[in-house]
């Protein structure tokens, strides 16, 4: 396995996502500029933003999302705004103004509405929004919310859209995962203790029925996307930036490191930077992957479980494309069904 | 050059007189081998020559419209007006890694039991290949091991000597007690690591009367027993791809090469007798 170092970026990465047929990868940083890269060959398509005068962010992008047609990205970022951009040119095409930073955006299934959730800060909640898409006329944008959710506890860090986007799942700092009903903005349904740390990364299934937490508790968790009952428990010796499933193999692929403050006073070796695989059933890890210099922020897998790809705090994404043993591996041998290829 | 621009002025002669050759590409219809030419300046403004003989390989791939579409698309951004393929200030290939599935051992926190691991009187079961807890017959590692076990000539004594240090067991075994001590704790140790390590320091073994069909897994897969493999190349023919029948090995512990080299030196793989020695540095080569 020969990965594909991307190095387009100067700070570290906070979020990296492949588009639907997983020929695009797109990351954004702590450098305000978000990266669209070919994954097959790693050619950088372009930037989105970068330039002086261009309408790029002016801060933090925390978030990237990518529409399943691969015609609009959404971006939030420190500088309280969020965009939209059209991907074939690199414009953006519209500004939402907060009080606050946006630390996550998602499509929905439609491709015709999105989340925002805004950073608690200066006295602003933390709020999740949810606004309509004019995708007829880009340019033509609401900016009022169809719903507004007013986050009264802890507040969201990471969330999620179900199947047939009726809800939304959320993961709180306190460790909560709740599920709100999008038309409403009521809660309908939680649970306070899911985690013991602050919720870092929640990533779907491929068929979107369960869902998999990664948490500062050192532990990553899968939850049943409809009663949000535990199904189960990756626990781990660091705590975790990131967790994506892999389609195709029963596998899923755990990321992170100890914080960003100690990582020079630790050796590579001792920091963990690796990204570790975990069989998804049997709750056991299979294997590591090793490389960044430091923790890794945040993983995605290619939506055909091709490829997947890590970001670190070093600054760089490693594109790694699976070998032919990956496809054929049955590390628990007879347990497991015969692997057709 | 004068003829052909009779109005050129003393500057853009100037400019003329400094410009680069324009890079050249030729492709041997026979090989298929193209040949590319292309100059540039170096620090102290010389002019330098480049050239690089690569063979294209078209491979092709069956996709999606839209993925056909988005490979035409236009570079925008930083990278406007850039040439399509891959930047290398931007994209660069890594070495490659060594990545298999395998349930990954939980040995460790058993072994740190101080109980358990402490030699015991004559009666303790241990192994007689791997020098664990257990009968031999029920040794993990038998079939690895035993083949091996049954090539060494030498004293019983020196073998267990070895087999407890040569990392046969997979972990455990660096420290007293059997329990995992990081390398910066260890006695005698406390350097931290380097980011890039060089390659000449690593214990490297040269293969040499290999079968041309054996790849970098399968020679990984026969010394990768003896310990921790640091890296594995096989000697290519630069056309051809094909194996020169010669092939690198660095561990990444010197014992471990050395009970590798004990051990394979001699031995029949693949209609072959393996000859396995030590890798001698470049200048130190006769």
């Amino acid at each position: 396995m020969k990965p594909i170092i991307l190095q387009g970026h100067e700070r570290s990465l906070t979020q990296i996502v492949f588009n639907f047929e997983g020929d695009l990868l797109f990351s954004a940083s702590k450098d305000s500029v978000v990266n669209a890269w070919f994954t097959s060959n790693g050619e950088r398509l372009g930037t989105f933003g970068g330039i002086k005068g261009d309408g790029g962010h002016n801060g933090t992008v925390w978030t990237v999302a990518v529409d399943s047609q691969t015609r609009f990205l959404i971006t939030g970022a420190a500088d309280n705004t969020m965009k939209l951009w059209e991907i074939s040119t690199g414009k953006c095409l519209f500004t939402w103004d907060f009080l606050t930073a946006v630390k996550r955006v998602a499509w929905n299934e439609e491709d015709d509405t999105i989340l925002s959730i805004t950073e608690q800060r200066s006295g602003q909640p933390s709020i999740i929004r949810i606004y309509k898409i004019n995708r007829d006329e880009p340019t033509q944008q609401t900016t009022t919310p169809i719903t507004t959710m007013t986050l009264s506890g802890s507040k969201a860090t990471v969330a999620l859209w179900t199947p047939l986007s009726e809800y939304i799942l959320t993961g709180h700092e306190s460790g909560k995962v709740a599920k709100y009903d999008v038309k409403s903005g009521e809660e309908v349904n939680y649970i306070d203790d899911a985690h013991s740390g602050e919720i870092t990364d929640i990533q779907g299934s491929p068929d979107g029925t369960y869902f998999i937490t990664s948490s500062k508790d050192k532990t990553a968790r899968i939850f049943d996307s409809e009663t949000l009952e535990e199904m189960k428990v990756f626990p781990t010796e660091t705590p975790l930036n990131s967790a994506c499933i892999a389609p195709l193999r029963p596998y899923i692929i755990l990321g992170g490191g100890q914080d960003a403050m100690s990582v020079t006073t630790t050796s590579q070796r001792a920091g963990k930077f690796e990204s570790r695989f975990w069989h998804k059933l049997f709750e056991e890890e299979v294997g590591r992957v090793k490389g960044h210099f430091g923790p890794i922020n945040t993983l995605a897998v290619h939506p055909q479980g091709k490829a997947y790809a890590s970001g670190a705090e070093d600054g760089f994404v490693r594109v790694h494309w699976f070998d032919e043993s990956y496809f054929r591996s049955r590390p628990f041998g007879d347990l497991e069904p015969e692997v057709e290829v | 050059m004068a003829a052909v621009k009779p109005n050129t002025n003393w500057a853009e002669d100037d400019i003329e007189a400094d410009e680069l050759p324009q890079p050249t590409e030729t492709t041997d219809p026979n090989t298929g081998i193209t040949t590319i030419t292309s100059w540039k300046l170096d620090e102290q403004d010389r002019k330098v020559k480049v050239t690089r003989r690569i063979r294209r390989r078209v491979q092709t791939q069956v996709v999606s419209h839209s993925v056909a579409e988005r490979k035409g698309w236009a570079k925008f951004g930083l990278d406007k007006g850039k040439a399509s393929g891959p930047d290398r200030k931007t994209t660069i290939i890594g070495e490659n890694l060594h990545f298999r599935i395998a349930p990954v051992s939980k040995a460790e926190p058993e072994q740190a039991d101080p109980v358990a691991s402490k030699p015991t009187g004559g009666k303790a079961v241990v192994c007689r290949l791997c020098q664990g807890g257990h009968f031999t017959a029920k040794c993990p590692y038998k079939e690895q091991l035993a083949v091996i076990d049954n090539m060494n000539t030498e004293g019983m004594d020196e073998e267990e000597d070895a087999g407890a240090q040569g990392g046969l067991a997979p972990k455990g075994a660096s420290g007293p007690g059997g329990k995992y001590v990081p390398p910066g704790q260890r006695a005698g140790g406390g350097a931290g690591e380097s980011m890039f390590r060089s390659r000449d320091d690593l214990p490297t073994l040269r293969i040499t009367s290999l079968s041309v069909d054996a790849e970098e897994d399968d020679v990984r897969e026969l010394f990768e027993k003896f310990g921790r493999i640091a890296r594995v190349s096989v000697v290519r023919d630069r056309e051809t791809r094909q194996s020169k029948g010669l092939a690198f090995v660095s561990f990444e512990e010197k014992k471990h090469a050395e009970e590798a080299i004990k051990k394979m030196n001699g031995r029949g793989y693949d209609s072959l007798i393996l000859n396995v020695a030590w890798s001698q540095p470049r200048g130190e080569r006769a």
